[in-house]
Formats: structure tokens, sequence, C-alpha cells
């Protein structure tokens, strides 16, 4: 049983029903009702290996959700094969999710108004984990997260980053091999997000620990996942590594000047008319930024251009980033 | 077992959550208290005013009252699902009971106790035995025993109705005012179902049996035979309806949709 989750042209459809307008529409729509199915996730299929990470992204409403919600067992899928750890999700559910563990980065699995501790000691009871393999495991899960502080207080006077950290050690009570993260970073500031990620990278090398993690923060795919899942409504619109999407996807490079006096943009461009370079101007900071392709002799000659003929206060280069190429990839369509 | 178990976890996590608030704990238990001691005299002064209705006097039909007042304050604490649709299904609370290895409706159960509610059964028993004493109605060896399976096979018929009830929040996404309308009818139960018309006892008996819960039981300690069978038969009702209930739900939780982010 090498892969964790194995999906086959899954598919869940939900029935909207579309009301009319109009008080005479509100009356008709009482006997008889619009309904529109429209497919939240439509016949996806992919695979995921035992110790994988793997980002899975999408606008809102792309599906991200339902599929996730499908992967744990929470709704059952109109049609298509899945297959998580071996298990029918929705049809074990109760023995299925002893083998998972969930985050929603938006909803609580603590108590409310008791210590974290506490929770986390009815958890150890609900997962019916042996206190040899709390002691163990949750442990280190504590020291790594630096919760140890936190564990006599109640949940509801912990801050937003204390409480993630609790959750995603709540989620780990039972050592999961398959761990889902529905946007845990998710209005936390830079310093818990890094110790989030230091410790799902650490989590992942010492248990080999499968993750899945929706997130609409693209830096914590690029520091975390080596591969992505991209959706758009409700279709897989990309799968593979998050570096082909950058090669294939980012199109060429930025320079960034700032100029110690006062430069006219007409005299900048006619500096580099003999090259393919498309300038733009920001003009309360007064940044210039020319965009060409990723070609190192073309950039070089910019360079040398400019500096030959201005003084320069502060030059950048910039790849176009991921979250640039994926804004290009929704825009366009599939890839 | 392991269910067992876990009962008595959630119930000392529900008495900790509860002590954290110490001064609230005070006030409530007072409250509560005073609550059904005004209960105790409304009933008596409510009751005051009928004599005879149907064949039962008035101490039967207090004592009746007394006895419904039981399973409902087992059922008040242990099903309180009346703002299940709210709080589960329109905010989504469902996805994280689903996401762990329990029965969901057990784990619904275990996280809205309400033992508080059980103070109730106290105001139950008293008014009981003020209107057996008055009746003159002896405790035989076998009542206690009786009493609890007739009270357990009450709230049963209880439980069952409203979890059938809180079902229909899978199929439906709107709110209902179901909840309301059937703890109306439920009271009907509190009185001698032979002062309504047959439609009603039949409803009362079969469809939502709440006779069950307050009339039939109740009839056994006053000795009527002629309700014998009935009586008997509560825990079997009760077992009935709740199997139905579960069975309905874990259709239910297959249609759950679940609330978007």
């Amino acid at each position: 049983m090498n892969n964790a989750i194995e999906v086959e042209n899954l598919r869940k459809e939900f029935k909207a029903y579309s009301s009319r307008s109009g008080l005479k529409g509100a009356f008709r729509d009482l006997l008889t009702r619009n309904y529109k199915v429209v497919p939240a996730v439509n016949d996806i299929s992919f695979t995921v290996k035992q110790g994988e990470m793997v980002g899975y992204i999408g606008e809102n409403g792309a599906g991200k959700s339902t599929t996730i919600k499908m992967l744990t067992g929470i709704l059952t899928p109109s049609s298509g094969k899945i297959s998580v750890n071996g298990m029918n999700p929705h049809k074990e559910r109760e023995r299925f999710v002893q083998t998972i563990g969930v985050v929603f980065g938006q909803r609580s699995q603590l108590w409310w108004d008791i210590a974290v501790q506490e929770s986390f000691r009815l958890l150890k009871k609900v997962y019916k984990v042996t206190d040899e393999h709390y002691d163990n495991h949750m442990n280190h899960v504590i020291k790594t997260l630096d919760i140890e502080p936190l564990l006599d207080k109640p949940v509801r006077k912990l801050s937003l980053g204390q409480r993630m950290r609790c959750e995603l050690a709540a989620a780990l009570i039972h050592n999961p091999p398959l761990l889902f993260l529905d946007e845990p970073t998710i209005g936390l500031d830079v310093l818990v997000k890094l110790k989030i990620r230091e410790f799902l990278k650490e989590i992942n090398e010492k248990y080999n620990t499968t993750i899945l993690l929706t997130t609409h923060d693209l830096s914590d795919i690029e520091a975390l996942c080596e591969r992505v899942i991209m959706l758009d409504e409700g279709k897989v619109i990309y799968d593979g590594a998050l570096r082909n999407l950058q090669e294939k996807w980012g199109e060429g490079k930025e320079l960034q000047f700032q100029f110690l006096e006062k430069v006219d943009m007409a005299a900048v461009k006619n500096l580099t008319k003999a090259i393919p370079v498309k300038w733009e101007l920001d003009e309360k900071e007064q940044i210039f930024t020319a965009s060409l392709e990723d070609n190192d002799e073309l950039i070089s000659q910019v360079i040398a251009k400019v500096v030959a003929a201005f003084k320069i206060k502060d030059i950048k280069i910039n790849a176009t980033s991921t979250e640039e190429i994926i804004r290009n990839i929704y825009e366009k369509g599939a890839v | 077992m392991f269910y067992l178990s876990m009962f008595f976890q959630y119930i000392s996590q529900y008495l900790k959550t509860r002590l954290q608030y110490r001064a609230d704990i005070f006030v409530e238990f007072f409250s509560d208290l005073l609550s059904q001691a005004i209960n105790l005299v409304f009933i008596l002064v409510v009751f005051g005013h009928t004599n005879l209705l149907n064949g039962w006097n008035r101490d039967e039909i207090i004592f009746i009252y007394g006895f419904f007042l039981v399973p409902f304050a087992v059922f008040s604490a242990f099903f309180n699902i009346w703002d299940f649709n709210e709080r589960y299904i329109v905010k989504g609370e469902l996805d994280r009971i689903l996401t762990r290895p329990i029965h969901s409706l057990f784990q619904i159960i275990l996280e809205r106790l309400e033992l508080e509610s059980l103070l109730g059964a106290i105001t139950g028993l008293a008014v009981m035995f003020y209107a057996g004493s008055r009746l003159g109605l002896s405790v035989e060896w076998y009542d206690p025993i009786l009493f609890v399976v007739f009270v357990a096979g009450g709230a049963l018929v209880y439980g069952g109705v409203f979890i059938m009830i809180a079902c229909i929040s899978f199929w439906a996404d709107a709110r209902t005012s179901l909840m309301p309308m059937m703890y109306n009818i439920s009271n009907y139960g509190r009185y001698p179902v032979n002062i309504y018309n047959k439609l009603i006892r039949f409803v009362l008996t079969w469809v939502l049996p709440f006779a069950f819960v307050g009339v039939y039981p109740a009839a056994f300690f006053l000795e009527k035979t002629e309700w014998y069978w009935y009586s008997f038969i509560t825990p079997v009702i009760g077992i009935i309806f709740f199997i139905v209930s579960v069975l309905l739900w874990n259709q239910g939780v297959k249609k759950y949709r679940g609330a978007g982010n």
C-alpha cells in the first residue's frame, strides 16, 4: 500500500436551486423550484504517495474544500472511486478517521471553555492512544510547537497563532500517517507561519507523514510542497512539480530601477529601444520596471545601458513569482 | 465499553467546564432550583381547579404530570438537540464531529449534555410523592425498578422523536419550526389520553407516542389495570423509536452537504 490517496473520477454534485426574480417569481418558486445540478468537483483523478507533501490550490469555490471533505469522509461523493489509506472514507468512517488528522483553519477542534491540555486528554481517549505513545509522541510535538506554556490556559484566551499551534498538535495526538490541512496559516503572522512550516517538515521527515495542504498563501506551498495539484471549476488543471510550473509559465524576468535624480520615462525608453523590453513606471515611488524574457544576455545589456546613463539608487532582478504564474494560469484558463 | 468510558470522560469534561465559572454555577443552580419550585407551585395551583376528568381524579392527574417530568428531565439532559440545525448544519460544526472516530449522534449527545436539567426530575418525584401519598399508593419492591425502566423508555421515545426531527435538517436546508410545534404536541402526553378523541389518541400512541412518556407508564403506578398493557410496552416503544431514529440519522449523515467556508 504505497499510495496514501487514490482518487478516480471523483465527482460531487450539489443541487442548487435558482430563484426566479420578483414577487411573482417567488410565488412560482413556492410551487416548483428550478433545480440546477452544479458539479463542485468534476471527475478528478489523482494519487498521492505515502510521505508526499502536496499543495492543493485553487480559487475560492474551485472545489478544494469539497474534495478535502470527501477525502476525510465528511461528504459522500456523487460518483467515482476514492481510497484513502486503503479504506473508503465514508463507508468505514469511524475506523478510517483513526488514521487521519484534520486541521480546518477556520474551525476549532478544541473545546472552547477548557484548558488546552484537557482537550488533549479527551482527544487522547477518543483516539484510544496509550499513555506511552502519547508521552513519546506528544512531548516532542509540544516542545517543537512551543505550546508548553499554553497548556493550562482555556482555548478562548489564546491568540489565533497560539490556538492554531494547539490545533495542529491536537490533530496529531494519534500520530496519523496522513494529515489534511485546510488553510492552516490563514491570518497568522510570519513567525508563527515559519514555525508551523518547520514543524510540518519535521514530522514529514520523522514519521513519513503524508500531508495534503490547501492554502491561499503560496509561500506556504513554495516552502513545503514539491508537488501541486491545481484546481479550477472542479477540474484538475495542473498536477506536477511546482518547479515545472515555474519553468513553464514563468514568463521572463523583471528589472526594477530606482534613480537618484528625476528621470524621464521617454529617456529610459529611448535608451533601450534596440532591445525587446516593456517599461512600466510606478509614479508614486518612481520605480521603473522593465519586463523582458529570461535571457541573461539581454538582461545584462539593459542593465549596462541604464547604469551607464543614470545614477542608480537601487536595482532588483525579480523572477516572476509563483503567485503571478498562478494568476496568469487562471486568467488564461487551462494549462 | 469504549462508548461507556467516553460517556464518563465527557461528563467529567462537562463538569470541569461548568466549574470554570464559579460564580455562574451557584447562580445557575439556585435559579434552577427556584424555577423548579415555582413550577411545582404552579402545577398544584392549576390542577387545584380540576376535579374529575373522564374517570381520573385530580390527584391522579397530578401524579401523571409528576411522572412526565422525570423522563422529560432525562430527555432534556441528554438530548439537547434543539439547535442541531443551526449549530451543526448551518455553522458546519458537523464537519468536526465527522472527523472523529465516534458515532456522530453519540458525539453530539455528549457534547450537548446539560446535566442541570436533571433537577427537573426532583420536582417530578416530589409531585409524584405528594399525589401518591394523597391517593394512598403503596410502594412495592419492584416499583423502583419498573420506574427506572419506564423513565428510560419515555426518555427514549422523546429522544427518538426529536432525533427524527433533527434529521430533517439533513435533507432540507431551511430551518424548520417543527421543534417548538413538536414540543407543544408532546405536552398532550401529560394528560390522560382517553380525554381526547380517537384520532388524537391514535396519534399520541402510535405516531408521535408521547402518551408513553406520561400517562401510560404512570397508569401502572396508579394501579389502573386496564392500561397495564400499554404501560409494559413503554420500553419497547422507546427502543423501537430510538433505533428507527438512529437508522434515519445514519442515512441522513450521508446526505450531509457541509457548510461552505
